[in-house]
């Protein structure tokens, strides 16, 4: 542990002077000692540089002569910091294109992880090329191989906050790091590899406009393909030691990164679009297979999930074994893609057969609106896909954390209509209750999962489900009483070649009486329960809750 | 500030739906939660909704902070009375 938080900043800078006067002002303001680290610039640039030098207020412009590379400036700056005396090094780039409001954050992170590498990860505006959005992309698959983790987001982001001590140590190993724009990704890996925690901060990035990069198309671009192959190889290297930090303790979900994040799935649905449902499934397979092997947390969820079913309903085909699991994994890809295939407007509109809908129809007549309690069973999103548009108009999803918020970017890419009205609930306090049931007299269809416990899961009621009594979350059933409206469950799961969506009323309205309330909230929940159960048994690889259901907050670990 | 007292009490009498009670059975210093009148949370969630509605407070999620206001009818009084002086703070200025 690093008791002491001494952090400078290190601006290494290739022909850029324009940007670094602010810079350095706002790295100053919060009180950071700077070193600018000229890697052989040209005259004119050397000289703007040089004129900023300024001992007295800890601002020291060191020269490197001939140019370098961004590795070994950053390299050479970590030299200067550590014997100076520091214990914390920022990395920003030259240019501008970091947003420097960001700059409060990350050293808050860092002062509180001093252990840990704090990472921007950018959130670019319209502004960047896209030669370089793809490289980012495929930049971001290598790191995830290579680390055999999603930890790392972004790894090519050169605004951060590294621990010099972690840093001294790879050095002094004499491990490779790249000296040019293979730098900062390879750093950030090797780092990981040694058990370094990576924080990551969303930052604003921007390519100023007339700004001239100096990333070298050809030569970087061939230095980069050189970094992967030698990390690849590192990687396989250390494989037992990377699997082992990997199977940590099982994670709350509300703190799991979901599987293959909005990258991933753009580029998914890219090629749904190019080349159609079937070859997908196919070319995903691999990586449906690599995630299975490596997802050790998901896998047992799956098995241990599959297992209950089996003794409940035996199959025909015996025990689940690896194959039932792998289908699994592989259902949840092809969950993906119908949502996609749904979203696109590839799918036709009978692809969806209406089931046991009475009640929809009743809900759709009335003026008021409603509560719709769903799962993760099945694909509830088709349903939505495939409402008219009046009634869509209605939907306001609630949902629990941030990467909903990327599905929701991703499908309003694919259909500007899309843009689902999600409201992010962490606490039903009075203001947000108000807010939703001035929505339901106005109309509104509220969508809450009623599978997926709250982080703060103070309230949750024990029910069986499958056998063995699982926490489920009350928020359900507190927000229904607190809306006064009818509350309905919604199902829609893959039957065939089709889906058939089944809406049953759960109550016209919830009572909760004073005295007996966790009494009615628990006759609800197991209402729900049961429902749930009837469609888990009947499909079981359309689960898609991959964690302890039965213990989520167990082994709770934030890492 | 008896007025208000005796407000409160009957906007919780009728947010909470609390039958066989008046207004003067509540003690102003009585413990609302827990002990005393036996609210809940979910008593505090419908309380924090109609005092925003009637009152104009702002109060976002339940707070610890909260709590404690939410403590007697007179913790909540004084609330109602700092929260309404600080707005009409705010609009003489304006």
């Amino acid at each position: 542990m690093n008791l002491d938080f001494r952090p400078c900043a290190i601006i290494p800078s290739h022909n850029h002077a324009r940007a670094v006067p602010e810079i350095i002002a706002a790295l100053q303001a919060r009180g950071l000692p700077v070193f600018v680290i000229d890697d052989g610039s040209d005259a004119k640039i050397r000289a703007a540089l040089a004129s900023l030098h300024d001992p007295i207020n800890q601002i020291s412009v060191v020269r490197l002569e001939p140019n370098l590379g961004k590795g070994a400036a950053v390299g050479h700056g970590f030299q200067l910091a550590m014997a100076a005396g520091y214990t914390h090094a920022l990395q920003i780039d030259a240019d501008g294109q970091h947003d420097l409001a960001a700059l409060p954050a990350l050293l808050r992170l860092a002062g509180e992880h001093r252990d840990a590498l704090i990472t921007g990860v950018p959130i670019y505006d319209r502004s960047v090329p896209l030669g370089r959005a793809i490289g980012r992309y495929v930049t971001h698959v290598w790191v995830w191989i290579e680390t055999l983790s999603l930890q790392i987001g972004d790894s090519m982001c050169g605004f951060r906050i590294y621990p010099l001590v972690s840093v001294a140590k790879l050095y002094a190993d004499g491990e490779t790091v790249g000296r040019r724009m293979d730098f900062d990704t390879e750093i950030m890996v090797r780092l990981f590899w040694r058990g370094v925690l990576v924080i990551e901060h969303q930052v604003a990035v921007t390519y100023p406009a007339g700004n001239t990069s100096n990333f070298d198309l050809w030569g970087d671009n061939l230095r980069i393909t050189a970094m992967h192959t030698r990390l690849f190889f590192g990687m396989l290297k250390r494989l037992p030691s990377i699997l082992g930090r990997r199977s940590k303790q099982s994670r709350h979900w509300a703190w799991l990164t979901e599987r293959g994040a909005y990258w991933g799935l753009r580029v998914w649905a890219l090629a749904y679009r190019l080349l159609g449902r079937r070859v997908c499934l196919a070319i995903m397979s691999p990586v449906v297979l690599y995630f299975y092997l490596t997802g050790t947390e998901q896998r047992s969820a799956s098995s241990d999930f599959l297992r209950r079913v089996h003794a409940l309903k035996p199959g025909p085909s015996g025990a689940p074994g690896v194959l039932t699991g792998l289908r699994h994994f592989m259902s949840f890809a092809g969950r993906a893609l119908d949502t996609f295939i749904g979203w696109v407007g590839d799918m036709p509109a009978e692809m969806i057969r209406p089931g046991k809908i009475d009640d929809l129809r009743v809900a759709e007549r009335e003026a008021r609106g409603a509560l719709f309690i769903i799962a993760h069973l099945g694909n509830v999103d088709l349903a939505r896909a495939l409402l008219d548009e009046q009634t869509r108009q209605r939907l306001l999803i609630l949902v629990h954390t941030r990467h909903a918020e990327n599905y929701n970017r991703l499908l309003r890419d694919f259909r500007a209509e899309a843009a689902i009205n999600t409201l992010q609930v962490t606490d039903l306090g009075p203001a947000a209750a108000m807010d939703l049931k001035a929505r339901v007299e106005q109309g509104s269809w509220v969508v809450i999962a009623g599978d997926r416990v709250p982080v703060d899961s103070s309230r949750v009621v024990q029910v069986p489900f499958l056998g063995r009594d699982a926490p489920f979350s009350q928020g359900p059933y507190i927000l229904g009483a607190l809306l006064d409206c009818p509350v309905y469950t919604l199902f829609c799961v893959r039957q065939g070649d089709h889906f058939v969506l089944d809406v049953e009323k759960l109550a016209d309205r919830i009572d909760l009486p004073r005295g007996n309330r966790d009494g009615a909230v628990r006759r609800y929940a197991e209402i729900f329960a049961q429902r749930l159960e009837h469609y888990a048994l009947r499909n079981p690889l359309q689960w898609y809750n991959f964690f302890d259901f039965w213990n989520p907050g167990r082994k709770e670990t934030r890492s | 500030m008896d007025d208000l007292e005796r407000d409160i009490k009957a906007l919780i009498i009728d947010a909470l739906k609390l039958e066989d009670i008046q207004p003067d059975d509540i003690d102003s210093r009585e413990m609302l939660f827990g002990t005393g009148l036996g609210l809940d949370s979910i008593d505090a969630l419908e309380l924090g909704i109609a005092l925003r509605k009637h009152y104009g407070l702002r109060i976002e999620t339940i707070t610890d902070e909260v709590k404690g206001h939410f403590a007697s009818v007179r913790s909540l009084a004084a609330f109602v009375q700092d929260q309404r002086k600080r707005d009409g703070g705010a609009d003489a200025v304006a």
